[in-house]
C-alpha cells in the first residue's frame, strides 16, 4: 500500500471537527440577541471563552498531527496474557494485511445508512418495519452472511419491541403502516 | 443511640411481609427498566410513579426504594457488558467495566459493581442515620465561586491529568462544553445557537449524547474493524460470578475511596451521583499510573469499584439530603419530592418529627432494598453475562435497535434520531483517532454548572474577579488542582525517562545476542 502524505495524518478531522464546531458558535454569538438589560457577564460570555480555547487547540492539534504523524496500528492480543497461541497467531497475521483505508467504510457505511434510514421512515412507516430494516442493516455491517435469516429474525425483534414498549408499558411508538391492519 | 432505636423500630415496620413483597417488586421492575440503554433509575421512578398512587404512602416508598436502586444496578449491568448506560452516573463505570467484560471478565465485571454499589449505599445509609444535620450545615457552605472551582477540578482532572493527550483531551472537553451552551440561556433568556430550529430550544438532550457518543459509536467502531481484526471478533466469558480473594484486595481499596469521595456529593446540589463518579475514576486512575503495572486501559477492577462505590454513596446520602432537608439534589430527588408532596408530605426537618414511622421505615428500607439486590444480582450476574454469546451481528442489531427506542422514547422525535447519529458519527472518529470520550461527557453534565455559577459568582461581586479566591473551600480546591498537575506531569517526565531506558536496554540485549 502506498504511503501518502496523509498516512497517519488522517487524524486532521478531529481538529477540523472542533474548528468547525467553533465557527458554528462564533456565527451564533454573532447573531445571537439578547435580551435588553441583561447585566455582564451575559449569555454570550462563556461560549467567547469555549471559542477562544477551541480555536487554540485546534491549531496545536494540526501543528501536532503535521509533525509527528499518527501510524494506526492493528490490536493483537500484546496486553492479554491469557491468550491461546492460535488466536494471537491468527491476529498478528490479520494484523499484517495491508487495506487502503484503516478502517472498513462499507461497513460503517451500512451501520450508518441504517440508521439515517431507520430515523427518517420512523414516523412515516412506523416501528416494526423500520425498526426491523435498522436490525437487519446493522447485523449485516457487523458481518452477517445469512440475509434472508436476518429478516425474520429482525422483524421479530422490532415486533417484540413493540409490544413489550408499545403495547404493554404504552411508550408511544409509530404504528406506521401496519396501523390500519 | 437514639437514632439507631428508631432505625429499629424503622426495621419493625418495613419487615412486614407485604413491604417485604413491595421491596422485592420494586427491585425487579426498576432493573428491568434500568437494563435499557437510555433509561436509567429516574426514568425507572418515572415511569413507575403513577403505578405507586394506589398504595398507602409506606408502601409506595418502599418500593420507591427499590425502584431507584433496582434501576442503577440494571444500568451499570447494561454499562458494564454492552456499554450502554442509561445516564450519567453510569458513565464513569463503562470505561474499565465495559474492557473487562471485553476482556471475558464479564460476571467478575458485575460482580465488582453490585458489590460496590452494596458498600457505598450501606455506609451512606448508615452516615445518614446518624450524621443528617452535620450534612445540612455543609451544605451551607457551598455558594458559586465553590462550585466553579469543583467544576474546573473536573474539567483539568479528567481533560489534562487523567487522559494520555492533554491536546485531545481539551478538544473533547471543549466540544462537550459547547453542546451544553445550546438552547435557550437559562439566566437572560437568550436563544443560543439553535438558529430557529424549535427542537434545540431545550438544548441538547444528555441522553442522546451519552447513547451516541457510547452505544452507537461503539456499533459503528465494530463494524470498521470486525472483517479485518479478529480480537474484536471475540468475547469470552468465563464462568466465575464470584470474585477471587486477590481481586477482593485489590478493588476494597478503591471502594471504599469511592464512598469517601461519594458521600459529602449527596448534599451538594451538583445535578446527582455523575460528578462524584467521574471524580472517582480520575483519582483511581491517576492513582494508578504511579504503579509499576498500570492496569487502566485494559479494564482495571478498581476503575469499576471505585465509580460504583462513590455513585451509590452519593445516591444514599442525597435520599439522606431529601428527607431531613428538603432538598432535591437530582432529577430522582426531584420525582420523590413531587411524590410526597402528591400524599401531603413536606419533607424536611418537621417530617422526622410528624410521621417518624414512615421516614424510619423508608429509611429501614433502604438497607433491605440494597440486600434484596445484592442476593438477586449476584447469581444473576452469570445469566446476564450470557447476553454476550449472543452472536455478534445480531447483538450489534439488538443494540442499535434499543439506541432508537431509548433516544424515541424520551424525545419523540426523529429530528433526535438524526443528531443520535450524527454525534454517534462523532463518537466513532473519536475512538478511530484515540480521542477520549470521557471529556466531553464530563464538559457536558459540568458544563452549565460551570458557566451559571461562574456568572453568579461575577454577578454578585460586580465583575470582581478576586471573589473566586474569597473563601477557604476553593482555594484548597485550587490547591489540589495544582498538586495534581504537578504530579501527572512529574509522573508523565518520569514515564517518558523508563520508556527511554527500557528502549535503550532492549536495544542493547539485541545487539548482545
Amino acid at each position: 500500500m502506498n504511503a501518502t502524505w496523509w498516512t497517519g495524518r488522517s487524524g486532521l478531522i478531529i481538529p477540523a471537527v472542533l474548528a468547525a464546531f467553533c465557527t458554528y458558535l462564533l456565527v451564533g454569538i454573532f447573531t445571537m440577541e439578547v435580551p435588553a438589560g441583561t447585566s455582564m457577564p451575559g449569555p454570550k460570555f462563556f461560549p467567547a471563552l469555549i471559542v477562544i480555547a477551541g480555536y487554540g487547540v485546534s491549531v496545536l492539534l494540526t501543528v501536532k498531527y503535521i509533525r509527528t504523524p499518527e501510524i494506526a496500528e492493528p490490536a493483537t492480543y500484546n496486553e492479554y496474557e491469557d491468550v491461546s497461541e492460535q488466536a494471537r497467531a491468527e491476529a498478528e497475521a490479520a494484523a499484517r494485511v495491508k487495506y487502503r483505508f484503516f478502517s472498513d467504510w462499507v461497513g460503517v457505511a451500512w451501520a450508518a445508512g441504517g440508521f439515517l434510514a431507520f430515523a427518517v421512515l420512523l414516523v412515516p412507516a412506523g416501528w416494526i418495519v423500520s425498526g426491523a430494516l435498522l436490525f437487519w442493516c446493522v447485523a449485516r455491517s457487523i458481518g452477517s452472511r445469512r440475509p434472508l435469516l436476518d429478516v425474520a429474525v429482525a422483524l421479530m425483534m422490532s415486533s417484540l419491541v413493540y409490544l413489550a414498549f408499545g403495547v404493554l408499558l404504552g411508550l408511544n411508538l409509530p404504528s406506521g403502516v401496519l396501523g390500519g391492519l | 443511640m437514639d437514632a439507631l432505636g428508631l432505625l429499629l423500630e424503622g426495621f419493625g415496620h418495613a419487615f412486614t411481609p407485604m413491604n417485604l413483597l413491595f421491596v422485592v417488586i420494586g427491585c425487579l421492575l426498576g432493573t428491568a427498566v434500568g437494563v435499557l440503554p437510555g433509561l436509567g433509575s429516574s426514568m425507572a421512578v418515572a415511569l413507575l410513579l403513577p403505578m405507586t398512587f394506589a398504595l398507602d404512602p409506606a408502601a409506595a416508598f418502599i418500593m420507591f426504594a427499590g425502584v431507584y436502586f433496582g434501576g442503577l444496578f440494571g444500568d451499570s449491568t447494561m454499562a458494564i457488558l454492552l456499554n450502554t448506560p442509561g445516564q450519567a452516573s453510569a458513565i464513569a463505570s463503562t470505561f474499565e467495566g465495559h474492557k473487562m467484560a471485553r476482556a471475558g471478565r464479564a460476571p467478575q465485571a458485575l460482580a465488582t459493581a453490585a458489590i460496590g454499589a452494596f458498600i457505598g449505599g450501606m455506609i451512606s445509609c448508615i452516615v445518614v442515620v446518624f450524621l443528617a444535620p452535620a450534612l445540612a450545615i455543609m451544605s451551607a457552605e457551598f455558594g458559586p465561586a465553590e462550585y466553579f472551582a469543583l467544576a474546573l477540578f473536573a474539567f483539568v482532572a479528567t481533560s489534562s491529568v487523567v487522559s494520555d493527550s492533554v491536546l485531545k483531551g481539551l478538544a473533547s472537553l471543549l466540544i462537550g462544553l459547547g453542546l451544553a451552551t445550546i438552547g435557550i440561556d437559562s439566566v437572560s433568556g437568550a436563544e443560543r445557537f439553535s438558529f430557529g430550529v424549535p427542537q434545540l430550544f431545550d438544548g441538547v438532550s444528555l441522553i442522546t449524547v451519552t447513547v451516541a457518543i457510547l452505544a452507537l459509536g461503539e456499533v459503528f467502531h465494530v463494524a470498521s474493524r470486525i472483517r479485518r481484526d479478529p480480537t474484536s471478533r471475540i468475547m469470552r466469558s468465563k464462568g466465575r460470578p464470584f470474585l477471587s480473594r486477590a481481586e477482593v484486595r485489590e478493588a476494597l481499596p478503591a471502594w471504599l475511596r469511592g464512598t469517601g469521595i461519594g458521600l459529602p456529593f449527596g448534599v451538594i446540589p451538583v445535578g446527582g451521583a455523575d460528578v462524584p463518579t467521574f471524580i472517582a475514576y480520575s483519582a483511581e486512575r491517576s492513582l494508578d499510573r504511579r504503579r509499576r503495572h498500570p492496569k487502566f486501559g485494559t479494564g482495571a477492577i478498581r476503575g469499576l469499584a471505585a465509580p460504583e462505590a462513590a455513585g451509590n454513596a452519593t445516591t444514599g446520602t442525597a435520599m439522606g439530603a431529601l428527607l431531613a432537608l428538603g432538598l432535591p439534589v437530582s432529577a430522582t430527588a426531584a420525582i420523590m419530592l413531587a411524590a410526597f408532596r402528591q400524599y401531603g408530605l413536606q419533607p424536611g426537618p418537621m417530617l422526622f418529627e410528624r410521621s417518624p414511622e414512615l421516614v424510619w421505615g423508608l429509611l429501614a428500607s433502604f438497607f433491605i432494598a440494597m440486600i434484596v439486590l445484592l442476593i438477586i444480582n449476584l447469581p444473576f450476574a452469570q445469566l446476564w453475562a450470557k447476553l454476550l454469546l449472543i452472536p455478534r451481528p445480531y447483538l450489534y442489531g439488538g443494540i442499535a435497535l434499543m439506541c432508537g427506542l431509548g433516544v424515541f422514547a424520551t424525545s419523540g422525535s426523529a429530528f433526535e434520531l438524526v443528531l443520535l447519529l450524527g454525534v454517534g458519527l462523532l463518537g466513532f472518529a473519536m475512538r478511530r483517532f484515540d480521542v477520549p470520550l470521557a471529556p466531553l461527557l464530563i464538559g457536558m453534565v459540568l458544563g452549565p454548572l460551570a458557566e451559571t455559577s461562574l456568572r453568579d459568582a461575577l454577578l454578585s461581586s460586580g465583575g470582581d474577579y478576586s471573589v473566586f479566591f474569597a473563601g477557604p473551600i476553593p482555594i484548597v480546591i485550587y490547591a489540589l488542582l495544582l498538586g495534581a498537575i504537578a504530579i501527572s506531569f512529574l509522573g508523565r517526565r518520569r514515564g517518558a525517562r523508563a520508556e527511554k531506558a527500557a528502549a535503550a536496554e532492549e536495544s542493547k540485549q539485541s545487539v548482545d545476542a
